[in-house]
């Protein structure tokens, strides 16, 4: 029987409710206490150097501002390597504009941490202590790896990371982005030697690759059937997916390396408060939830607010390599990598 | 002694002493924009350190990253494929440019005014778009010339990812700078000695390599070098082509090592120095070349050059402006449309081509939905004029100074107004950061640390492009104006400036184009408020997203093409005459 509800008692349901859209959200993130916001709004902006695509940046940007639209960001994105320079280079003549800082590579930030005020989000104790180098430092993105094909090429499509080494996929169907391009692809190298074999380079460097110097041209040349399979992170691939692209996802089960970019405010940040807000927001709860299902990537909060399509967690292994072996080993493997792979450094 | 000497003798004392000053003056401008900078570089090649991080105080000297970068294989390789790359791609220019620019200026072909843009037209289109575009229609697998090859049932492939491919897309887009050399050398040259030859009964082949190439030469030799070094310092189009088909060379590699975590600067200051010294043994011996004879061809009397009757060949030469703007500027501009509204690029038959459905103005919508795309045109519109501006005065005083003056020091400011051509974008980038960010005052952050970084770079094309109008006044029309009582100010406003007009305007265009395409110094030196559209377009594309590339790279070309045509127009009603780009570039 269909239950009746009176004209009063819809108009004071329909009244909550808006109330609680309106305040839900904000009421039960923690973005930081209300003189914060209200020093935030004072200083009207932020500067954010970052080594994330701008594309995706710009993104979140947007979201940010329909929380919080009186902050006006003002982003610098650059290459890591460039950004490290830049940032160097600045803060030894004294004019290091950046307020917030976000690297993809740890290791590179964690050298740079004297530049780095003290800083830890409302939800710290939220986020898993093993991805974390420093107090100082927070993981605003983490990606991970998965592996994608292109659905008109692929009649068969491997199912393992192992697949990837199969001669079906021979003479260079399948793309790989070189190891020493930088911190993720490093962490995906360490990944196949530790989990799946010291023969596992050998083993798929036979197989004929095609090398790409980074994630972003190759997922392109994916799309287009420039390669058939590519291991890439899945943020790269995932909007494209979204968009219609040919190409198919998932996680293999032998593991998903995990690679957390380093976020930072500066010791000289002209606007620390609104600094604050911006960084509080992007490790919040909600800001993860929407990097995760609108760009594609996971996050480092021990409960994760939501997971990308084709994750289940039941399932996916998620692997964060050992922090003090990703810096000592790295130099000595990545060369083993490029003879193996003939990449010419 | 009388007083009248007297007089003569301090007036010309005074002379000496403003000549003095003015070429201290110059050299002081160029101490700062150009040697203390490649000292920077020298000095960061030498310690493997940053001044600026580590102090100036730190010279622990030593030749390791030489050794180090001389020793590698994998640099033999680099610098191997960059010369075979350069090499090739500048002799298809020079056929390009010289039969273009011999077309315009001593023919009768029909059109001459359509075939002068079009040998203009590559110039727009900045490096990393054209190989955007050609990689779109001529990678082995996918590329769209190749689906339509399929479709007819040709076996045969096209493959812009190899040596032959990089060769030829050089050569098409470089071929502009030899075009502008000596398109302008052939119009200010007198006809008489050619006419001599056809008189005696030569050959119009025979006239073109006895008497009017070889008249010409310092304008052949100074558009090849240029175009040479220009082609060894490209980053975009071997990147774009050249990876795939694993070619490296010096410039990937050096972006490969200032892109490294951490970044190897020093080890990229030290490859940038052997680029410096191919670079300048080409400068030594173009200067070896040229300072042996007397190319003055621009005279008092006055004449008027008679066309080449082609008779039906006409139309060949005409058919070949054609085919070439198609190559160039047609094909590939219809990959970019193509990619920017096509949803995905993936076309694997002449049907998926065709199919409307696949097609949406998403890249465009994303484009415009971004605050920075508004911004970096802005402010590159503003760089581009302020360089082109301030740059072309310099580049003026300079040239007339080196080719019109025996002032002391005009050698030593030929030389440091040469040095910046040797050295890449990639590299060069960061010296500035390092010479510039510590100067008192706010220029870091500005759009004048970019302008500046863009005069000092290019000073040497704009220079060279100025000094070949210069060297062809002759001197007797100088003379005539200082006899008539005008000074040196008045004879370079009256006689020098309007002849030498088409090169000083066409050095200026040159400056303005340039300074928006250029993305390797842009990059440390660009700030959040002063972003630039080069900048903003590697983003693009590193951000692996060929659709916006392409659309983002579209509204460039198009923005470029209405500047220079506004450009073009204003320069004509002041004139009252033809000073187009055609025409002066």
């Amino acid at each position: 029987m269909p239950v009746m509800v009176s004209k009063r008692r819809f108009g004071a349901i329909m009244a909550g409710a808006v109330l609680a859209v309106a305040a839900g959200p904000a009421a039960a993130q923690n973005f930081g206490p209300p003189e914060l916001i209200e020093a935030a709004k004072k200083e009207g902006k932020v500067i954010y150097y970052t080594a994330d695509f701008a594309e995706v940046e710009q993104e979140i940007i947007k979201e940010f501002n329909k929380r919080f639209p009186f902050v006006k960001v003002e982003m610098v994105r650059a290459p890591g390597g460039q950004l490290i320079t830049r940032i160097k280079t600045e803060a030894a003549a004294g004019k290091l504009a950046a307020d917030v800082i976000c690297h993809s590579d740890r290791g590179l930030i964690l050298a740079m941490q004297d530049l780095l005020a003290d800083y830890a989000p409302p939800n710290a104790a939220d986020y898993r202590e093993d991805v974390q180098v420093s107090p100082k430092i927070w993981p605003r993105q983490t990606l991970g790896w998965s592996i994608a094909y292109n659905t008109d090429l692929v009649k068969n499509p491997p199912k393992s990371w192992m697949d990837l080494t199969k001669p079906e996929y021979n003479n260079k169907q399948i793309g790989q982005v070189v190891g020493p391009s930088g911190g993720t692809t490093w962490t995906r190298t360490m990944f196949e030697r530790q989990v799946l074999g010291d023969d596992y380079w050998k083993k798929q460097a036979a197989v004929g690759v095609a090398l790409y110097p980074s994630g972003a041209p190759l997922s392109d040349s994916l799309v287009r059937g420039e390669v058939s399979i590519a291991p890439l992170l899945y943020n790269v691939i995932f909007t494209k997916k979204k968009d219609g692209a040919p190409v198919e996802i998932f996680f293999p089960p032998e593991g998903v390396p995990m690679n957390m970019y380093g976020a930072g405010i500066t010791k000289t940040a002209a606007n620390p408060n609104a600094a604050k807000l911006f960084l509080n927001w992007a490790l919040s709860p909600e800001a993860q939830a929407f990097m995760i299902k609108e760009l594609g990537y996971l996050t480092a909060l021990k409960t994760p607010p939501a997971y990308p399509p084709g994750f289940d967690p039941a399932k996916v292994k998620v692997w964060v390599p050992n922090f003090e072996q990703y810096e000592k080993l790295r130099e000595g493997w990545l060369e083993e990598w490029n003879k193996t792979y003939n990449y010419r450094q | 002694m009388t007083g009248a000497r007297r007089e003569t003798r301090r007036g010309r004392s005074a002379g000496m002493l403003i000549g003095r000053l003015w070429s201290a003056a110059l050299f002081l401008v160029l101490a700062f924009l150009v040697a203390y900078p490649v000292a920077m570089l020298l000095l960061g090649a030498l310690t493997n350190t940053n001044p600026v991080v580590d102090g100036f105080g730190v010279f622990n000297l030593s030749l390791d990253n030489f050794v180090t970068v001389l020793a590698n294989p994998n640099v033999h390789l680099a610098l191997i494929n960059s010369l075979i790359a350069c090499a090739g791609g500048t002799a298809l220019a020079v056929v390009i440019g010289l039969t273009f620019s011999w077309v315009v200026v001593r023919t009768n072909t029909p059109g001459k005014r359509f075939i002068a843009a079009a040998s203009m037209l590559p110039l727009f289109v900045p490096p990393l778009v054209a190989a955007v575009a050609w990689s779109i229609l001529a990678s082995p697998r996918t590329g769209l010339l190749n689906v339509l090859l399929g479709a007819m049932g040709i076996e045969w492939r096209f493959n812009v990812y190899s040596m032959g491919g990089l060769i030829c897309i050089f050569g098409i887009y470089y071929a502009p700078y030899v075009y502008m050399f000596t398109a302008s050398a052939l119009r200010n040259m007198d006809p008489s000695l050619e006419e001599a030859a056809e008189v005696t009964g030569a050959t119009v082949l025979r006239t073109m390599f006895t008497v009017t190439f070889p008249l010409i030469a310092p304008a052949i030799i100074s558009g090849m070098l240029l175009s040479f070094i220009v082609m060894l310092g490209i980053y975009g189009i071997p990147a774009v082509l050249g990876t795939p088909g694993d070619i490296p060379v010096l410039t990937t590699y050096i972006f490969k090592l200032t892109n490294w975590s951490p970044p190897l600067y020093s080890t990229a200051a030290s490859v940038a120095i052997i680029l410096m010294v191919v670079t300048g043994f080409l400068v030594w011996l173009q200067y070896k070349v040229t300072s042996r004879r007397s190319y003055t061809t621009v005279a008092g009397k006055a004449f008027r050059p008679a066309l080449l009757n082609l008779g039906v060949w006409r139309y060949v030469t005409l058919g070949l402006a054609v085919v070439y703007l198609f190559v160039v500027v047609v094909l590939p501009t219809l990959a970019l449309i193509i990619a920017a509204f096509r949803k995905f690029l993936s076309i694997r038959t002449v049907a998926s081509l065709i199919d409307d459905r696949q097609y949406s103005l998403i890249h465009f919508e994303r484009l415009f939905a971004n605050p920075l795309v508004g911004r970096s045109i802005v402010n590159t519109m503003e760089v581009g004029l302020v360089t082109a501006l301030v740059g072309g005065v310099l580049a003026f005083s300079i040239g007339y100074t080196i080719n019109r003056t025996s002032l002391p020091g005009r050698r030593s400011i030929d030389i440091l107004s040469t040095l910046p051509v040797a050295i890449p974008g990639l590299v060069v980038g960061v010296a500035y950061l390092w010479a510039w960010i510590g100067l008192p005052g706010g220029l870091y952050g500005t759009i004048w640390i970019l302008a500046l970084a863009f005069i000092a770079r290019f000073m040497p094309d704009t220079v060279k492009a100025l000094s070949t109008s210069l060297m062809q006044i002759h001197r007797e029309l100088e003379e005539a104006s200082w006899i008539c009582g005008k000074g040196v100010l008045g004879t370079i406003r009256s006689i020098v400036l309007p002849l030498a007009r088409p090169g000083v305007i066409a050095a200026m265009t040159l400056l303005f184009v340039l300074a928006i395409r250029e993305l390797g110094s842009s990059l440390f030196l660009y700030t959040s408020n002063t972003m630039v559209m080069a900048v903003l377009l590697l983003d693009y594309y590193e951000g692996g997203n060929v659709g916006i590339t392409a659309a983002f790279s579209l509204l460039q070309m198009l923005l470029l093409a209405v500047v220079i045509g506004i450009a073009n127009l204003l320069s004509r009603g002041a004139r009252g005459t033809e000073t187009s780009m055609g025409r002066a570039g």
